[in-house]
């Protein structure tokens, strides 16, 4: 196969889109994305929290988080085969044991960062402590919960795309199969198509962290 | 609303046989103290002295070890703490703004979660707005980092009266501003405090702030309590060599009629002063800019004046120049007798002039500030 022009390229990616269903795996791709995130950052937030109000959990949890985060990712998706099978499933439930840390661990470190002024004066206005954490710490936390997020966006993505080895579908399923065929235009064109993806995601990603930075992040 | 305040107004407040202790170290030792309702009693002393750890041991924010604290002749250990603190003001130094919230959200915080209407809210923080001088519809959508530190400590002053407490705590809340702001913003404060009659216990290390403001003062050293009386009780009988150093006894004998304007004056920044030509609105965006809430306009030696904020805003509204919104003041040589000055103002009925050097601005005269600075 010989590219000589900008129009073969273009012919090329066309005959790939269209064989390989990218559109379709497109959206699996983002569906299981945005499951998985969803309750990564539900859990993540949840956790860091509950960390923070219990703070003998903390060092347990995070470091049993921290083991999870260890096991490299191939191997807890086939860990994962004999509570879960195959398919969609583990492959979300393994892409939020992944991306729980990150944002667990910074919540966690948020609130318990906060600066102590905007503490010693909450209590002295007479915020209750359920107050003190929902009204003042956990907003001045955003900023870095927002960081842990666009982390988890980073791992999300890369354990999704591991999900077509075990016919969760998706744009990982498109590149197993130009592996398999050891069709080149296939797996460039499906690979460059997951990194621009990933690039954009947390380019967004990004935007937001900054957003709350400038909103909740001027601690002067 | 059914009045959920654990007190209305402030008889008394007292401190009976206080103790605090951190470690094998005094903070507060063996402290009675009685603050009267309606009085506004000055805590001075070194740091380390335990003027803070009393003060904040007034609305729990430290339990004291041993000994009672009562206001109203009720133990404050009899209060749920929370409501305690609602119904005291409280002011410090470092201001402590959430940096998360507008203006408008910091001042109404507490009114917030007292479940008052959003209407009334707003209603209540462009009164207090008002009230420490700052035009409502210029900072209250601002955040804190938007302000200048006097903006700042107004802020947090208003944010103090949101529940309108009936009794304060300061912590050197004007420690941190320069010279010329904390004398107008202690200005302000004393003419607030007039108006709204509240208790105030007062945190200074600054003994001329302490006799500018308070009508008591009680001087602490080492975690005790030394002296506690009126500015005149110190100068004139001082409980020992510590309290006579404190209040600098020594120069009152100091003669007021061998003293000149130079000798009093308080220097005067460049940045307080407004040049010709300048329209009442680029006046306006200077001072907001710069954070300045008052400006003397020169224009050449018989031409000058003081605007406040407040007048350069009416001025923009309604079209005036900047001249005609500026208040005339009376001008002085450096070099004539202090008492000739201090007549001069007081027949203008005013509190501050300008003094000239060569026909340039070189300080300001308060007639207020001189006796403090012969004492």
């Amino acid at each position: 196969m010989a590219i000589q022009s900008f129009n073969d390229i273009l012919v090329e990616v066309m005959r790939v889109w269209t064989s390989q269903l990218l559109s379709l795996r497109t959206l699996e791709h983002l569906y299981m994305l945005f499951v998985a995130l969803f309750f990564s950052i539900l859990l993540g937030v949840l956790i860091g929290v509950l960390t923070y109000k219990n703070r003998k959990l903390a060092a347990p949890v995070l470091n049993s988080l921290n083991v999870v985060e260890t096991i490299p990712d191939v191997a807890l998706l086939v860990l994962l085969l004999p509570i879960f099978g195959i398919g969609v499933g583990p492959t979300i439930v393994a892409s939020i044991l992944y991306s729980i840390l990150p944002i667990a661990r910074n919540t966690y470190t948020g609130l318990s960062n906060v600066p102590r002024e905007y503490i010693e004066i909450a209590d002295a206005l007479g915020l209750t402590q359920r107050e003190v954490l929902f009204k003042v710490r956990f907003p001045l936390s955003l900023p870095l919960i927002a960081g842990g997020i666009r982390i988890a966006v980073v791992f999300t993505m890369g354990v999704v795309t591991l999900g077509g080895l075990i016919a969760a579908g998706g744009l990982g399923a498109a590149l197993q199969n130009g592996i398999q065929l050891y069709d080149m235009g296939t797996i460039l064109v499906t690979g460059a198509w997951v990194g621009l993806i990933a690039v954009i995601l947390d380019g967004i990603a990004g935007m937001i962290e900054n957003i709350f930075k400038a909103r909740y992040g001027k601690w002067s | 609303m059914v009045s959920r305040k654990p007190f209305d107004r402030i008889d008394s407040c007292r401190l009976e046989k206080v103790t605090k202790k951190y470690g094998d170290r005094f903070a507060v030792k063996n402290l009675n103290l009685e603050i009267q309702g309606g009085e506004l009693l000055i805590l001075i002393g070194r740091s380390g002295s335990g003027k803070t750890t009393a003060l904040r041991m007034i609305n729990r924010l430290i339990e004291p070890d041993s000994g009672s604290i009562s206001v109203n002749g009720i133990d404050v250990r009899e209060f749920d703490p929370i409501l305690l603190r609602r119904n005291i003001g409280y002011v410090i130094q470092n201001i402590g703004l959430l940096p998360h919230l507008r203006v408008s959200e910091n001042i109404g915080l507490i009114l917030k979660l007292e479940s008052w209407k959003e209407e009334k809210i707003r209603e209540r923080v462009k009164y207090l707005l008002n009230l420490v001088s700052l035009p409502p519809q210029i900072f209250m959508e601002r955040y804190p980092h938007e302000l200048s530190g006097g903006q700042q400590q107004r802020v947090g002053l208003a944010r103090a009266m949101a529940m309108d407490p009936p009794l304060f705590l300061m912590d050197e809340p004007f420690g941190a501003l320069d010279p010329l702001l904390r004398s107008q913003l202690q200005d302000e404060f004393c003419k607030i405090k007039k108006e709204l009659g509240r208790t105030i216990v007062f945190v200074t290390h600054d003994i001329n702030e302490a006799f500018r403001l308070g009508d008591r003062i009680a001087v602490m050293n080492n975690a005790e309590l030394v002296q506690v009386g009126t500015p005149e009780e110190l100068i004139f009988s001082p409980a020992n060599d510590l309290v006579a150093e404190i209040v600098d006894s020594k120069r009152k004998y100091r003669h007021i009629d061998a003293l000149k304007v130079r000798d009093i004056m308080q220097p005067l920044e460049k940045r307080y002063i407004l040049y010709p030509g300048m329209s009442a609105a680029s006046a306006l965006d200077y001072m907001v800019k710069v954070g300045l809430e008052v400006a003397l306009v020169f224009w050449n030696p018989e031409n000058t004046g003081r605007v406040y904020l407040n007048d350069v805003l009416n001025a923009v509204s309604s079209g005036k120049s900047l001249e005609e919104a500026a208040k005339p003041l009376p001008l002085f040589s450096p070099e004539i007798s202090l008492l000739e000055a201090l007549a001069r103002l007081k027949a203008e009925g005013e509190s501050m002039g300008l003094v000239l050097e060569a026909d340039k601005p070189a300080g300001i005269l308060f007639s207020d500030r001189v006796l403090e600075n012969l004492i």
